[in-house]
């Protein structure tokens, strides 16, 4: 694990890891947060840490994932202020026909109910 | 006429009332911190379903697209909320670069300005629009239409034609045969102001109670089925709300208790409609909620008497009203211009929507996932109260639908009610003076 502190340039907080494990991508969701650890190795400050867990990218599963894009999808509107169910109930409502598996997922798995961006902006 | 027991008894005509309100109430919504987004969204949805309905008559051959699909050169068609930026319009910000002075850094007037100009926004982007179709004067923050033009070089939209969503479809009136029914709708009776004249109002229940006049009199009275009074009920000072914990606080409360003997005199004998306006105890945001009946322990007493909403939608005999304590016209006055309030109101009921302004200048609760000021069935009678004076007009739709708008008029200053017949939609005034003119 190579981390390269003291450098002004975008290396100094975005730090690289090869991905030996699996196969997801870390970089886009890791930038953001490394913005203010200019030089430190603290991956995560700990005012970022969102419902009591650290936020790696190996804490959530394929099941978030799938939660994660639906979320993230603006055809059904902003997601913010809204559980994930109220959203799903509100986009089949106003006929938008969002995936049924969504709404098998959050009624019942263990998941999240609330939006990606709760508690965080 | 000596005593003659042989002389009937005037009947009061009755007829079936039915409250549309439940769309404005609030109390089963739940705040979870969601901002104005999700209205926007739902009223973008709503509308563009509508327009992508109504576009394959208006221009059957030209494409659909969003913003960010715009090619230059190439007509289309896009659908969008309308943002108009004013250069006028006070801005929360200004307060921290302004020096602080006491008199209020804004003041209600037009807002409006030659540079202002319109931006087309959905989800995907915005676009600004340009060309001398679209008048921004006319239009404002919050509308949702449909627009024909094209991608200008310099990244502009040129407006060739817009289409707004036109009336909407009207239940058909009920067959004419009927006996002539009076509706009173009356707004701005200020109790409690300098401005108000108690005995103007009592002249007003005395008629609909039929105690006024003789026997003529009452029986035109006798045909008044239903009272509504839309907003500004009363006005409390403001300058006794500053100083809440003086020894006088019983007289805070005074307008409404003189309000109250009042409406039970009217609720005693005809079905009577309040509705809250800006000066009433009520909320601020729109929809209004109805006043709370524990400010009329007298009237709320009558079953006759029922507080509602603002906006306020319901039907008697089948036929529609609908209407507001006159917020939205007010606030459409700040931010654009049209030659009377008249023109306003046929404006909103053509864009579909009661108050499009809101919640960009007019308060509103944030609602998720409905958006009740949208007009979903074109009343019979539309009304707003708290206007500058009285006007009416017949308002034609192009599938054949029928409006009377209704401009009611303060009554504190103009001693003017406004009467509609239920048979033919005809309207006049009741004009109640005390002072003789020379």
């Amino acid at each position: 694990m190579a981390t390269r502190s003291s450098s002004k340039s975008i290396e100094g907080f975005y730090k690289q890891k090869k991905n030996t494990t699996t196969t997801k991508k870390t970089s886009k969701r890791k930038s953001p947060k490394h913005a203010a650890t200019v030089g430190s190795d603290v991956t995560q400050p700990t005012a970022l840490i969102s419902h009591g867990s650290l936020d790696l990218k190996d804490d959530y599963d394929k099941n978030e994932e799938v939660l994660r894009q639906f979320d993230m999808n603006m055809a059904y509107g902003p997601c913010l202020g809204m559980t994930r169910l109220a959203r799903w109930e509100r986009a089949t409502r106003l006929g938008l026909n969002p995936p049924k598996e969504i709404e098998g997922l959050l009624k019942g798995g263990e998941v999240q109910a609330e939006c990606l961006w709760q508690d965080r902006v | 006429m000596g005593i003659d027991g042989e002389e009937a008894l005037l009947q009061r005509k009755q007829s079936t009332y039915l409250s549309l309100d439940e769309t404005f109430e609030i109390r089963k919504e739940t705040y979870r911190g969601q901002q104005y987004s999700q209205i926007y969204f739902a009223r973008l949805h709503l509308m563009r379903t509508l327009l992508y309905s109504l576009v394959p008559n208006w221009k059957p051959s030209l494409p659909v697209c969003t913003v960010l699909e715009l090619e230059g050169g190439k007509e289309c068609i896009i659908v969008g909320t309308l943002y108009k930026h004013m250069k006028l319009k006070p801005s929360i910000l200004d307060e921290y670069s302004k020096e602080r002075s006491a008199t209020p850094l804004v003041k209600p007037h037009n807002f409006m300005h030659p540079d202002d100009h319109l931006v087309l926004e959905d989800e995907s982007g915005r676009v600004k629009l340009s060309g001398t179709m679209l008048l921004p004067s006319a239009y404002v923050t919050g509308l949702v239409v449909a627009l024909h033009g094209k991608e200008t070089g310099a990244g502009d939209f040129l407006v060739l034609e817009i289409l707004e969503a036109g009336l909407a479809p009207q239940i058909e009136l009920p067959l004419k045969s009927r006996e002539d029914k009076y509706v009173v709708l009356v707004s701005g009776l200020s109790i409690g102001s300098s401005t108000s004249n108690p005995l103007q109002f009592q002249l007003l229940v005395d008629h609909i109670t039929g105690h006024l006049g003789d026997e003529k009199q009452q029986d035109i009275a006798a045909q008044i089925v239903h009272v509504v009074i839309a907003g500004n009920s009363v006005e409390i000072p403001h300058g006794l709300l500053n100083n809440l914990a003086s020894k006088d606080q019983s007289s805070h409360s005074d307008p409404i208790q003189e309000l109250d003997i009042l409406l039970t005199q009217i609720a005693a004998g005809v079905p009577l409609d309040i509705m809250p306006g800006v000066n009433d105890p009520a909320n601020f945001s729109l929809p209004q909620q109805a006043l709370n009946r524990c400010l009329f322990p007298g009237s709320a007493a009558y079953n006759t008497f029922r507080s509602c909403t603002n906006p306020h939608c319901f039907e008697l005999d089948n036929i529609r009203f609908l209407g507001t304590s006159g917020q939205n016209i007010d606030d459409l006055q700040k931010y654009s211009e049209a030659k009377d309030q008249l023109e306003f109101m046929e404006r909103t009921l053509k864009w579909r929507h009661l108050a499009p302004t809101a919640p960009n200048t007019l308060g509103c609760y944030p609602f998720t996932d409905r958006d009740p000021f949208m007009i979903e069935s074109c009343p019979h009678v539309y009304f707003a109260g708290n206007m500058d004076k009285y006007d009416t007009h017949l308002l034609k739709g192009s599938e054949g639908q029928l409006v009377r708008l209704v401009s009611i008029p303060k009554f504190s200053k103009t001693g003017i009610a406004v009467v509609v017949n239920l048979r033919n939609l005809e309207c006049h005034t009741l004009s109640f003076g005390t002072q003789f003119s020379s």
